[in-house]
């Protein structure tokens, strides 16, 4: 059976976990690529909610338009490729022998309908061996136009001893209800090579996303994943996976602040293939409102020498929200170390209490407390730890309301 | 008018009353002490006149500047001037201390709190989690550190003096008689006194036993007395008049 017979019958078969989406309801629309001098107001507002500036962005996507952008060409002074996907599946025979290499278009009726109707819009980004980018990658998805699918194919390349920060935001303007967003990445990071990718999302009440991600992560390389979500969502599934090689790492991290009615189903699997080979995974919860979250974190130990730690925190900031924590270790030789820890509880009254004896109000303490819970040292570079802290600032207040 | 007034103060924890018709004035520029033995109620008064929510006010009331606090929430009561030095502040994980004394520095408008962080030796441990692994001297020298940043016309400290090393016992006087030389007001609970030989000048001495202040004097005249007697004992000894 073809790679397009089969991805054509999973058109129906839905995801395991997280609600189930019709996508027959929403419009599909014509993918294109064009180059961009200066970017629309309605992507820039969308960029803003997440921290992004128009002009340090290498690669934009507005519903189904890519846009090239002169960062891009920029970043050809570090010999760093982005293009758009669509492009590099043409240009580059490289790029052909990534795509859809490590995620199976049949998985469920998301990435079947990404293979099939998707257009192959994203970002493509190679880096080649040795070189450190020495600034940010930044790239952006936004949704501009309501009941619409956004597809994005993005497959990075950090070839070996290589080194580079992407940034992607994906977000919508103020003023957008509904339409789904699928997200279909493919990261390789070779031989001691490292990728710190940070993902922030900021939705709005009537979006479904679906991201599917795998990462191959080669012998000492190194993989950073900081995801950050701070918006109200009709729902999101996401279960990224990391397949790790010899002494190869894996940091992974979540910070969710939910809201409204919203189902955010957010996961991410650890293979540790090869010895000597450790991941991390590391998520905080602010569930509000009468949102349902959902956090899975599984490691896999295939080989002895390998370590894996879990932690999953919530915090519980309204009676009608809830949290359901489930980690999943599974050890598979001798010698492998896994371990997870994960809580749920309440803003600690005696710390609410003591904050606002320094003149804090209610409302203040808890926003210090919660900006505080998400505090994790992730290790990512300091330019972009300064945008996260402004995004995570957000969340703080947006989480006490 | 007195800065601080309690006038037959009460004050209940979990539905247990812990301090019974309490009395005192304090003015400006004064140090007063409070000394009693574990679990006389020094603590949960200070809880109370700060308006910590555990510390529930049962009766009487409380004056700031002749203005009744007694139902007002503690944030408002920092802001009109009341510090309080916890004597075990709670752990908070991934709030450092930076962000808390920055957020407060604008609140208060302290100019020159790095000099401040210079002077108390808080330094060092600005990036990290408030009170998170820190020795007792770190605890005691940050909640003073605070405390300062607030320029408090009431300051109350809690056992400042205890688990301390003797630099540190120097360097909380230091902060005391800079308190009292600006006309702040300084509440000191010790349960040993070992910071009141520091100290250039008390004015009061009151001693709490079983939630009462069951004795106040000059700290010539107490001071002696409780450190030879103990509380109790010193307190029949001080009753019959020394």
């Amino acid at each position: 059976m073809s790679t397009r017979e089969r991805a054509l019958s999973a058109i129906n078969k839905p995801a395991p976990y997280g609600p189930d989406i019709d996508l027959s309801k929403y419009r599909l629309d014509e993918p294109g690529v064009e180059e961009a001098s200066e970017l629309d107001s309605t992507v820039l507002n969308a960029a803003s909610r997440v921290g992004l500036e128009s002009t340090g962005l290498a690669y934009v996507q507005s519903n189904e338009r890519a846009l090239y952008t002169a960062m891009a060409k920029a970043l050809e002074k570090y010999s760093v490729l982005v293009l758009p996907t669509r492009e590099a599946l043409t240009r580059k025979p490289h790029a052909r022998s990534l795509a859809w290499k490590l995620l199976d278009p049949a998985s469920d009726k998301y990435t079947a309908y990404a293979y099939l109707y998707g257009g192959e819009l994203g970002y493509f980004i190679y880096v080649p061996p040795g070189i450190r980018v020495p600034i940010p990658i930044y790239t952006c998805l936004a949704i501009t136009t309501n009941n619409t699918i956004q597809f994005t194919h993005n497959i990075v390349y950090v070839d070996e001893g290589a080194e580079a920060h992407l940034v992607t935001g994906c977000a919508i303007p103020h003023g957008v209800k509904d339409g789904v967003h699928i997200g279909i990445s493919e990261f390789y990071v070779a031989r001691n090579a490292r990728l710190t990718f940070t993902m922030l999302h900021a939705w709005a009440e009537g979006l479904h996303v679906r991201p599917r991600t795998v990462v191959s992560v080669e012998e000492g390389g190194e993989y950073v994943s900081y995801y950050v979500t701070y918006s109200p969502v009709a729902s999101i599934q996401t279960y990224p996976v990391v397949y790790l090689g010899r002494n190869a790492r894996a940091y992974l991290a979540s910070i969710i602040a939910s809201s409204g009615r919203g189902v955010y189903d957010i996961g991410s699997k650890a293979v540790l293939e090869g010895p000597g080979s450790s991941a991390e995974s590391i998520s905080r919860v602010v569930a509000r409102d009468e949102s349902l979250v959902y956090t899975r974190a599984e490691l896999e130990a295939l080989e002895s020498d390998t370590r894996g730690h879990i932690e999953c925190l919530g915090l519980l900031l309204s009676p009608s929200a809830a949290i359901s924590s489930i980690p999943i270790i599974t050890s598979r030789k001798q010698g492998a170390i896994l371990s997870h820890e994960a809580a749920i509880g309440l803003i600690a009254d005696r710390e609410l209490d003591y904050l606002m004896s320094r003149g804090f109000t209610e409302e203040e303490a808890k926003a210090v407390l919660v900006r505080g819970f998400m505090n994790i040292d992730a290790p990512i570079p300091t330019s972009i730890k300064k945008q996260v802290d402004y995004i995570l600032d957000l969340v703080a207040k947006h989480a006490v309301g | 008018m007195p800065l601080l007034e309690l006038i037959g103060l009460s004050v209940c924890v979990d539905n247990k009353r812990i301090v019974e018709d309490a009395s005192l004035s304090l003015n400006s520029g004064e140090v007063h002490v409070i000394m009693g033995p574990n679990g006389s109620g020094k603590s949960t008064l200070l809880s109370a006149i700060m308006g910590l929510r555990n510390a529930r006010v049962c009766g009487g009331s409380i004056l700031f500047n002749g203005l009744d606090i007694t139902n007002t929430p503690s944030y408002e009561r920092a802001k009109l001037g009341i510090a309080l030095a916890h004597q075990s502040p709670p752990e908070i994980k991934g709030v450092r201390l930076r962000d808390v004394a920055s957020a407060m520095a604008k609140k208060y408008g302290c100019s020159d709190c790095t000099l401040l962080a210079k002077n108390l030796f808080v330094e060092p441990f600005m990036n990290r989690s408030l009170f998170v692994g820190f020795s007792g001297g770190e605890r005691k020298k940050t909640e003073l550190f605070l405390v300062m940043l607030q320029d408090p016309k009431l300051a109350m400290l809690d056992e400042p003096d205890s688990g301390v090393d003797v630099e540190s016992i120097e360097v909380i006087a230091r902060v005391i008689e800079s308190l009292r030389s600006r006309g702040t007001g300084v509440i000191l609970v010790t349960h040993t006194g070992a910071i009141t030989e520091k100290l250039s000048r008390i004015d009061k001495v009151h001693v709490l036993i079983d939630g009462r202040i069951a004795y106040t004097g000059s700290p010539d005249v107490v001071l002696p007395v409780v450190f030879k007697f103990g509380f109790r004992k010193g307190l029949e000894v001080l009753s019959r008049g020394v």
